[in-house]
């Protein structure tokens, strides 16, 4: 890869953002004024199923301010039916619009959901969404041999959302002057978006302006191509091109925005040989997508990316559904899709060991995938870039002090005391191969990856870098600074990043954004790219200018700042010097340099094939990170709070480009997962109210709810990316099932079976006192063969 | 979200509050800290038409001791409370202030305003149901002085009239050899506690001479557990009493199902509560220095 190298990459830079994000100027969608602008506020059913018989907006437009309301049918009108559209959200402004609603039979459940008489959407005539098996290996060969057979009832993985302290917002303007529709949004997926948009609306996709700023994070949940942006579009139209700004409430984004995918794992059966090593897997799972697949059905197979998790056992079958019910549908939900499948599977490793008496961590030992193995390909054709899960272990132990918390259980356990001890192993697959949304559609028009970056040198020899990504708080700024500064070895503080997403920087592909995990992986591959690119004509350029060879010459900085130096003559060629010879005094220049421009734009493609759709086999994902928790947890014996006592989190995502960045992440995304696990989860009753709408009732975990988090990396550099690094940020919410883990280990003796991902004081009591949840007799059968 | 459309009144004394509740009527709210009411506007459950703001009155925000009792001001703000040295001579006030939600909250949330709102929910109630509490209500032309039962009448509602307001909240310094704790389990800092206890336990010797113990959110009033106190009073204190008196106080509680945990739930975290509130107030009580927080998820 040449000569890169002043070393940045790899140190702990301080952000380059942060003097702007914590000092308070940062810039978000809110902060935005434009002239003449107007807001758009939405009416919303108070049903959850009903359908709306008449609907009057005299009352509401005759109100002082008000310039226009949109309804439903007027929307429709104006908007190829490309996207399913339902009506609720569609019912326009406050509570002067007066409407009437027919209230319709409510499902609120996903099994339920596919054997109910209602339809949600009768014109799909189901209410499964998708459906597929994804079997690998010989599964009946597997249970024929097995030594034991573990089988388990059902399993639930709970609905929750990763709030992002910043809601939805987006200003909408059709401007007929110039035929624009022009966006200020914080879509995390914008490039995504306008696809969806200009196809909806009819417009050239050339039209549309979508510019991003600072972004108050999204974990994944601003990712998907929210109406509201159509919406705010039309509005615009309807009130003459002047701007329309929505900014979504709190309590909207609760109820309407997007909540991470439910699941329901049924009739489980697992076959093990006569040591504990799994050799099959068979299971069906119901995926509870809420009321339109929007983002989904690709949930369907996102998963699949993680099909075996961190082990070895090459037979498997999963029969997988996707049902809607009457709840917020859901979206990309920091761990998307695949925690739920790695909480199954670290359910699924503990309750055999405990069966079969084999310790938590030895279990692990004997199904992991070994680190001679790698590059691993999985039994669905994933191929694992690098890893070393024994060592993570390893170290994880360590670093919580294992043997001596073994020692304290003993003693706590001999006292009465229920402490329990788990361990969590998680992959962050990141950079993702769209082509796995033709095994749920087979006509997706989706495969591969990109991301797009130009690195220029200014007319006045600044260097300025742009990229199609869009950060919600991941440090791109840095980053990308660090990389290009290597490459011209000079200081990060003399390389301009372009924050936020521009359509009008040209620089982003149809896969530009933020999500999967990827910046390290794409971002970065496509700013390097783009760099060498601007090197390599500066290189040419320095040459003629110095009168040498390009072999001569010398990166580095001088008396004037950032300059090329011929090591033959000594002489040398500042970046001003450059950029005025191609910019504004290009007289100067020989004809076979008038292809320079200095201004260089690299699109990175990810290295992907299409995958083989009905065998549902390919590489689905670049980059495996991964991550190993312990946590120590003791429920207290009068209240049944469970108190994490201890917590380890060793990360592991190949060559860390910024050290303080990932740290930053991990507790982050430990966090989500510590909040997710023990206090978040969105509850519905029989008819679609939802009962935790307010932070009040939901609690997203605050300061005072997260244990001290002792963290500790590893790096096994990724073979598939130029820089060794993988992407990482979302941690395969690994505390879910570490305290999962943690719990059961706590109560097995007494019986226990810890069969949902959410758990609290109230859910613990049930389990121990009343026993209507968790009982080990009605959840788990075991087979002895041997 | 906005509220609703409002006229905005400041008043200019308590006396031109009660006059201006009087003329407008109904429609007419006082705004204290607005700590539960402005969120209340904003979410369109409470659609006042005037407004009447008191923190524009002098003299409405003091601490003051005198007579063996605390007078509190109506405006006084939880972080008064929670800073004053001479309060924190009675721990469970301190306790209860300190815990209030966060410092925000703390910062604008008055100790009349929670007592006027009567949340089955409040921290105020149930830790001043353990002392000897009163409370001054005034009208434009008189007053009049209430016990706390006496003024807390049900869930939101107060022996209040509507052209009524507190002036004053008056709180008996309990004796020397007493002392109190007040312990709530809350999933956050800043949501109401799931359940909460309150023990003021007064000793002479190594015997019980007195308790009072009382429970948060499990009703729709504060409860007074009053055969979990019995079970104490007069009694040489041991694990085992306590522990009954703790069964006692689970009985009397009488919770409902709801996202902070089932009823059978917080019967039993009640019991919890009054267990570590006893054993905090005892050795309160005999002298010793005890720091008391509330449980957080």
């Amino acid at each position: 890869m040449g000569s890169d190298g002043a070393g940045w990459v790899g140190k702990g830079l301080a952000r380059k953002e942060d003097n702007r994000l914590l000092r308070g100027r940062g810039k978000f969608i809110d902060d935005i004024r434009l002239h003449d602008m107007l807001y758009l506020k939405f009416v919303r059913s108070p049903y959850a199923h009903a359908r709306v018989t008449s609907l009057d907006t005299a009352a509401a437009e005759a109100l002082p301010g008000v310039i226009c309301t949109l309804t439903g049918a007027e929307i429709a009108h104006q908007t190829n039916p490309f996207i399913e559209i339902g009506p609720d959200p569609f019912a326009r402004i406050a509570e002067l619009v007066q409407v009437d609603y027919e209230s319709l039979e409510v499902v609120v459940d996903g099994e339920e959901a596919l054997k109910a008489s209602v339809l949600l959407h009768e014109e799909a005539g189901t209410n499964r969404v998708w459906r597929g098996t994804f079997e690998y290996g010989d599964i009946e060969k597997a249970f024929r041999e097995a030594a034991h057979i573990v089988r388990i009832d059902k399993m639930h993985f709970h609905r929750f959302s990763s709030t992002p302290l910043e809601n939805n917002a987006v200003i909408g303007q059709w401007d007929a002057k110039d035929e624009h529709i022009y966006y200020w949004c914080n879509n995390s997926f914008p490039s995504f978006a306008m696809q969806f948009i200009a196809a909806h609306l009819g417009t050239p996709i050339d039209r549309i302006r979508v510019q991003t700023f600072d972004i108050g994070g999204s974990f994944g949940i601003k990712i998907t191509s929210y109406p509201q942006m159509s919406v705010c579009a039309l509005a615009s139209k309807k009130a003459g091109g002047r701007p329309v700004k929505w900014i979504e409430t709190r309590s909207e984004h609760n109820v309407s925005s997007a909540h991470g995918n439910e699941r329901t794992f049924r009739d489980t059966r697992v076959a093990l040989d006569k040591d504990g090593v799994i050799m099959a897997i068979d299971s069906r799972h119901i995926d509870d997508c809420g009321a339109y697949p929007r983002y989904e059905p690709l949930g369907c197979v996102i998963w699949a990316q993680v099909f075996p998790g961190v082990y070895r056992f090459r037979n498997a079958r999963i029969d997988f559904s996707q049902a809607v019910t009457n709840k917020c549908p859901v979206g990309p939900n920091r761990g998307y899709s695949r925690m739920q499948h790695l909480w199954f599977l670290e359910r699924v490793v503990d309750i055999c060991a405990h069966q079969l008496g084999i310790p938590p961590d030895e279990m692990r030992l004997r199904n992991y995938i070994r680190p001679e193995e790698f590059p691993y390909t999985t039994p669905n054709g994933c191929v694992y870039d690098s890893g070393n899960y024994p060592k993570m272990l390893q170290v994880a132990k360590e670093r919580i002090d294992w043997e001596d918390w073994k020692k304290k259980q003993a003693m706590a356990r001999a006292e009465g005391r229920w402490l329990g001890i788990g361990i969590g192993t998680t992959l962050d697959s990141g950079t993702n191969n769209f082509g796995q949304s033709q095994i749920v559609n087979p006509h997706a028009p989706f495969s591969g990856n990109s991301q797009g970056a130009n690195c220029k040198l200014d007319i006045y020899g600044e260097v300025v870098v742009a990229v199609g990504s869009c950060p919600q708080g991941q440090g791109h700024e840095t980053t990308a600074a660090q990389v290009v500064a290597d490459v011209l070895n000079i200081h990060p503080d003399m390389v301009t990043v372009r924050t936020g997403f521009d359509t009008e920087r040209n620089v982003h592909t149809g896969a530009s954004g933020t999500y999967a995990s990827q910046f390290a992986v794409s971002g970065l591959s496509a700013v390097h790219g783009a760099a060498r690119k601007l090197k390599s004509e500066m290189k040419q350029l320095a040459a003629f200018l110095l009168k040498t060879g390009e072999e001569n010459l010398e990166f580095g900085m001088g008396q004037q700042g950032p300059q090329i130096r011929a090591k033959d003559t000594g002489s040398s060629v500042n970046y001003w010097q450059l950029a005025n010879v191609v910019n504004v005094n290009s007289a100067v220049l020989p004809e076979e340099l008038y292809e320079l421009t200095l201004n260089c734009r690299y699109v990175w493609r990810a290295p992907f094939k299409v995958p083989d759709k009905e065998k549902k086999y390919g590489s689905l994902t670049l980059t495996y990170a991964s991550q190993l928790h312990i946590a120590v947890v003791e429920i207290d014996r009068d209240t049944f709070i469970p108190h994490i006592l201890e917590y380890v989190a060793v990360d592991d995502c190949g060559k860390v480009i910024n050290p303080p960045i990932v740290e930053g992440q991990v507790y982050g995304a430990t966090a989500h997962g510590i909040g997710a696990a023990l206090m978040e989860r969105c509850v519905y009753d029989a008819v679609g109210n939802m009962l935790t709408a307010t932070f009040s009732d939901y609690t997203p975990i605050t300061a005072v709810n997260i244990p001290n988090v002792r963290y500790a990396h590893m790096e096994t550099p990724s073979p598939h990316s130029y820089n060794g690094a993988k992407g990482m940020g979302e941690g395969g919410a690994a505390p879910i099932h570490t305290i999962s883990a943690a719990l059961q280990d706590a109560l097995f003796s007494s019986g226990i079976v810890v069969s949902d991902s959410f758990n609290n004081a109230d859910t613990l009591y049930r389990a121990m006192v009343a026993k209507d949840i968790y009982q080990a007799g009605d959840l788990v059968k075991m087979e002895k063969r041997a | 979200m906005y509220p609703r459309a409002f006229s905005y009144h400041r008043a200019s004394s308590l006396k031109d509050a009660a006059t201006l509740l009087s003329q407008l009527g109904e429609g007419a709210k006082l705004l204290a800290g607005g700590q539960s009411l402005i969120p209340l506007m904003k979410l369109r459950f409470a659609n006042p038409v005037h407004l009447v703001d008191l923190n524009f009155i002098s003299g409405t925000s003091y601490i003051r001791e005198q007579d063996g009792a605390f007078r509190f001001g109506p405006l006084t703000r939880h972080a008064e409370i929670e800073k004053s040295a001479s309060v924190a001579r009675v721990p469970i006030l301190h306790d209860c202030a300190a815990g209030i939600a966060d410092v925000q909250v703390r910062n604008r949330g008055t100790i009349g305003g929670s007592l006027a709102e009567a949340d089955p929910s409040g921290d105020w109630a149930t830790v001043l149901l353990t002392l000897s509490c009163e409370v001054r209500c005034a009208v434009q032309s008189s007053d009049r002085t209430l016990k706390l039962t006496e003024f807390l009448k049900d869930a939101f509602t107060t022996a209040l009239a509507p052209d009524e307001l507190v002036s004053e909240v008056i709180v008996k310094v309990p004796p020397e050899n007493s002392g109190g704790a007040y312990i709530a389990f809350k999933r956050t800092a800043p949501v109401y506690p799931t359940a909460s206890a309150a023990v003021q336990l007064t000793v002479e010797g190594d015997r019980c001479k007195d308790i009072t113990i009382a429970l948060g959110c499990v009703g729709l009033l504060p409860i007074r557990a009053r055969e979990g106190e019995a079970a104490l009073r007069g009694q040489q204190i041991t694990p085992k009493l306590i522990a009954s008196a703790a069964d006692a106080a689970r009985a009397a509680a009488d919770p409902q199902s709801d996202m902070r945990g089932s009823a059978d739930y917080k019967r039993q975290l009640v019991g919890a509560l009054v267990k570590r509130a006893t054993e905090a107030a005892l050795r309160r009580a005999r002298g010793q220095q005890v720091e008391v927080s509330h449980i957080y998820a």
